[in-house]
């Protein structure tokens, strides 16, 4: 039952869509596929649905050749980003168009329709026509059509991005709550997203994708706690991880002249030599101890302050808990949280994280 | 998405301009190297003599494309402004918006041929009510026995007929622009001409660009209004190239210079417009 | 200033309502004067300036075995060859125009936007170009003097209209509308019919409009391809311009022309109010 994708690739212009991608899907999970705008996460999805054709490689599900068979005979689902309904039929209608072609009993259909419009919450609104609806109701009604379909894969690329803040919490909970139900079971899920905080609420594997690759796959809490390099570490944090050169020289880590500390303890054994050192945002803290930075930008986003440093040629950007205002050149003391630093090495592969061993 | 089905949807209509139209094209160049004239009625061979008589020994044909440029472009330049000012003026605040609007949308519903049939007995010197009106003012101008005033009434009657849908696309243009430039314009306090200026005008760029170009190349037909109204006179006043190579096909009969000509012409037009369309776009998307 | 402008604004407007409404007015008034209305010098009203008479319109619809013009047959005529015409291209250009809008087309060189200038470029060949090939194509299939064969010559003309139209509408429509009706389950045609043609009807009504003006004012082919079996509208009436031409009859032969796009001209200004129209252009 399980989707089998492998070394698919698709380079339809100068760059690669695709990049020789090999990955394995089982039902009943949520798999989020991670990665920037344009990194391939819609070109990917839209190459399982049979909408693109890739170059070369296999798609394996279920144990037939899909790349053989054509979009409308795989049994699938899709949900776009942009509110996806048919604009000429209503709610009720939207939603038995693709039982209506698979020729499915009307009795059923009914049925299969009135549980899937309880399912995303929209009794009530069956002969509503599509443009009468809110934003986030027609999103409902789009993923009311995916699921009333039964469909064995379930593709959706980036279904929340374009709700507002509230909406988009709130439907995300609703997510989980469906996919972990007992017809879920039966289905793969696959979530494009460019969020990694998202992902990360989610909670399924997370596959990070850069560039048509796949840098890592994994679970959400193994890719966030082991980044497999420093460009996942950057994909996978908001504000992305901040990555600069240094090097351990006699016990010490050094970033740059000013910024020197003892090796903290997770990272006691490493070997001099020059190396990647990474730390997330929300590791930096405001500290009279700190070493010296000067303000570049200041962004206050909800409760939250963003300050964008720089110590010279060392640049990180650090989350600060609490709204405050500073001045472009301010000069902040800033302290690191040593356990919490990651080690790469200079070619970007991890080498050490605080949660290892 | 890259269906085989796509071949369906194409072939069909693909298929029948094709077929309709390649038998027409090829005899056309056929017949362009042919001697067919009334003396002469056989699709012989004679090269590119036709040809050679085009370019060297026919200035009128050439004078014919001079005509038709000035016509055309005259007649297209003041439509489009005259067609910009009525739908900029019928666009927004108006008294019976609509009463104005169906009735500047009437001309180009209108048989061109068949108006142009009434502006012949408008435009008559002696019982028309044009000169019977100048009469007032002591002028009784030949509208259609002088070569200058030929080319003025063929151009009124043009400007008439056809403003109407220039007026059409660039009211359909107008409606369908943003609405934000404009609050932003009215915050900024500009005037009604800056705005036009510096919004309107610019945003309307590319659709003026499509209807000046979709109205070249109808007026570049231009032969319903000439056979009508001057029948290309008077002398060759009014000829357009359209109208020569209807002479010289189907009123002298030269079969195969006429199909010689209308292949030039052809080739000459769509270079042209070519050109005409690249020019414009690169000088009003410029703004 | 803002008075002045408003002063200008309805000054133009007037103006150019004159100009537009002036020939019809001469044509109403022309209509209905006999011989020695015309010859004594231009006239402008009845009862003040000379006798009205029915004469010009009654000999419309008399056959011309009584000494009448007859217009209803060659109306008709023209009906039903402009609308067969419109319809035909409407449906070949309107699938035409969904490949070339959502399909990649290549075939050495040649891509899709080349053959979509190909459909458009047949506006630039002036009636005359094709009349004569036209004339010996239809005398040779037997077609010549026949509705059928203008019908034929018409798609010519007004299947690139169709094109140029709904090229630009389908390109309006979010192509994942088509991409969801694959995903459940239909194959290409079933979603184009089911799902994308249901949302062009104003497209396709728009396209319909412009083949139906384009298709009813043609002059040229009508004239040179039909003689005495057929006949158009306009053919009929330039027919009867000649020197010794009777004002008054030929006026109300060319208002009777004209009304019936007058209906057209409301439905025009009802669709450009809905916004429909806006999408037109390239």
């Amino acid at each position: 039952m399980s989707l089998n994708i492998n070394n698919l690739t698709f380079k339809p212009t100068n760059e690669y869509h695709l990049n020789d991608i090999t990955l394995n899907f089982k039902p009943g999970k949520m798999y989020t596929i991670l990665g920037r705008t344009l990194s391939g996460k819609t070109t990917f999805l839209k190459t399982i649905a049979g909408l693109l054709t890739p170059d070369s490689g296999s798609i394996n599900f279920e144990g037939n050749d899909f790349l053989s068979i054509p979009v409308w005979n795989r049994n699938i689902a899709m949900v776009y980003q942009q509110f996806i309904n048919y604009p000429h039929l209503n709610v009720q209608e939207n939603i038995e168009f693709p039982l209506k072609q698979r020729k499915m009993d009307p009795l059923l259909i009914q049925k299969e329709v009135s549980q899937a419009i309880k399912q995303v919450g929209l009794i009530g609104f069956e002969s509503r026509k599509i443009q009468e609806l809110s934003g986030g109701q027609q999103q409902r009604v789009a993923l009311a059509r995916s699921l009333a379909k039964k469909a064995k894969i379930l593709l959706l690329d980036e279904p929340l991005v374009n709700l507002d803040y509230k909406l988009r919490e709130g439907l995300r909970e609703e997510f989980k709550k469906l996919f972990s139900g007992e017809e879920a079971s039966q289905s793969i899920l696959i979530y494009a997203s460019t969020d990694p905080l998202e992902a990360m609420q989610l909670n399924g594997d997370i596959i990070v994708i850069d560039e048509g690759r796949i840098l890592q796959s994994g679970s959400a809490k193994e890719v966030f706690e082991n980044p497999s390099s420093a460009k996942v570490a950057e994909i996978t944090n908001d504000p992305a991880m901040n990555i600069n050169k240094g090097s351990i020289e006699n016990g010490n880590l050094i970033l740059n002249q000013d910024i020197k500390f003892p090796l903290p303890a997770h990272l006691k054994h490493m070997p001099s030599g020059k190396y990647l050192v990474g730390i997330r945002a929300t590791d930096l803290h405001l500290d009279e101890q700190g070493f010296n930075f000067d303000v570049d930008i200041s962004e206050i986003s909800g409760s939250e302050t963003f300050l964008h440093l720089h110590n010279d040629e060392v640049k990180c950007v650090a989350t600060i808990e609490e709204v405050r205002t500073y001045e472009v050149n301010d000069r902040v003391k800033i302290n690191f949280d040593l356990s919490k630093i990651y080690l790469f090495k200079e070619s970007g592969e991890l080498e050490h994280s605080p949660y290892k061993n | 998405m890259n269906f085989k089905h796509k071949y369906a949807f194409l072939l069909p209509g693909l298929i029948v301009l094709i077929g309709i139209l390649i038998f027409p094209i090829i005899f056309t160049v056929r017949l362009s190297l042919s001697g067919w004239n009334s003396y002469n009625p056989e699709l012989d061979f004679i090269g590119i003599k036709n040809y050679i008589r085009l370019f060297t020994e026919d200035p009128r044909f050439w004078q014919s494309f001079f005509r038709l440029s000035f016509l055309a472009i005259t007649t297209v330049f003041l439509q489009y402004v005259i067609g910009f000012a009525l739908a900029h003026v019928v666009w927004k605040d108006i008294k019976f918006k609509r009463f104005f609007r169906v009735l500047f949308l009437i001309p180009m519903m209108t048989t061109p041929v068949i108006m142009t049939v009434i502006w012949r007995t408008f435009f008559h010197e002696s019982l028309g009510p044009l000169n019977d009106f100048l009469s007032i003012f002591g002028v009784q101008p030949p509208w259609l026995s002088s070569p200058g005033l030929a080319k003025v009434s063929i151009i009124v009657v043009e400007v008439w007929q056809w403003t109407s849908f220039m007026f059409l696309l660039l009211l359909a243009g107008l409606l369908s622009l943003p609405k934000e430039p404009f609050l932003a314009a009215a915050i900024d306090g500009a005037s009604p001409f800056k705005k036009f200026i510096y919004v309107t005008f610019p945003l309307m760029a590319p659709i003026s660009i499509g209807a000046i170009i979709i109205r070249l190349i109808e007026a570049s037909k231009i032969m319903d209004t000439v056979f009508v109204l001057t029948s290309g006179g008077p002398g060759t006043a009014t000829e357009t190239s359209s109208f020569y190579i209807f002479i010289k096909g189907l009123r002298e009969f030269q079969m195969g210079y006429a199909a010689t000509a209308s292949f030039t012409y052809l080739i000459v037009m769509i270079i042209s417009l070519t050109i005409i369309a690249k020019v414009l776009t690169k000088v009003l998307m410029k703004e | 200033m803002p008075k002045l402008y408003t002063f200008i604004k309805y000054f133009c407007v007037i103006l150019w309502a004159c100009f537009v409404v002036a020939p019809f007015l001469w044509a109403i008034s022309t209509s209905f004067k006999d011989f020695n209305s015309v010859t004594g010098g231009a006239t402008y009203i009845p009862w003040l300036q000379f006798e009205p008479t029915l004469d010009g319109w009654s000999v419309l619809f008399k056959p011309g075995s009584q000494g009448g013009i007859n217009i209803i047959g060659p109306y008709f005529n023209s009906i039903f060859v402009t609308v067969t015409a419109s319809l035909i291209s409407i449906v070949l250009g309107t699938l035409a125009a969904y490949a070339l809008s959502r399909y990649t087309f290549k075939a050495g060189i040649v891509q899709n936007n080349d053959i979509t200038f190909f459909f458009i470029s047949q506006r630039i060949m002036p009636p005359v170009v094709l009349s004569i090939p036209f004339f010996l194509f239809l005398s040779s299939i037997g077609l010549l003097d026949s509705l059928a064969g203008l019908i034929i010559v018409y798609i010519v003309l007004l299947m690139p209209i169709a094109v140029w139209i709904m090229v630009d509408f389908f390109n309006r429509v979010p192509r994942e509308i088509d991409e969801t009706a694959l995903i459940d389950g239909c194959n290409p045609f079933q979603a184009f019919f089911k799902v994308v043609l249901p949302n062009s009807i104003p497209g396709m009504i728009v396209a319909g409009l412009f083949c139906i003006i384009f298709g009813w004012i043609d002059f040229f082919f009508a004239f040179i391809l039909t003689f005495t079996n057929v006949q158009l509208l306009p053919v009929k009436i330039v027919a009867l311009n000649s020197s010794i031409t009777p004002w008054w009859s030929l006026s109300a032969a060319a208002l009777v022309s004209v009304a019936p796009l007058i209906i057209v001209a409301f439905i025009v200004e009802r669709y450009l109010s809905k916004g429909n129209l806006s999408g037109a252009l390239k």
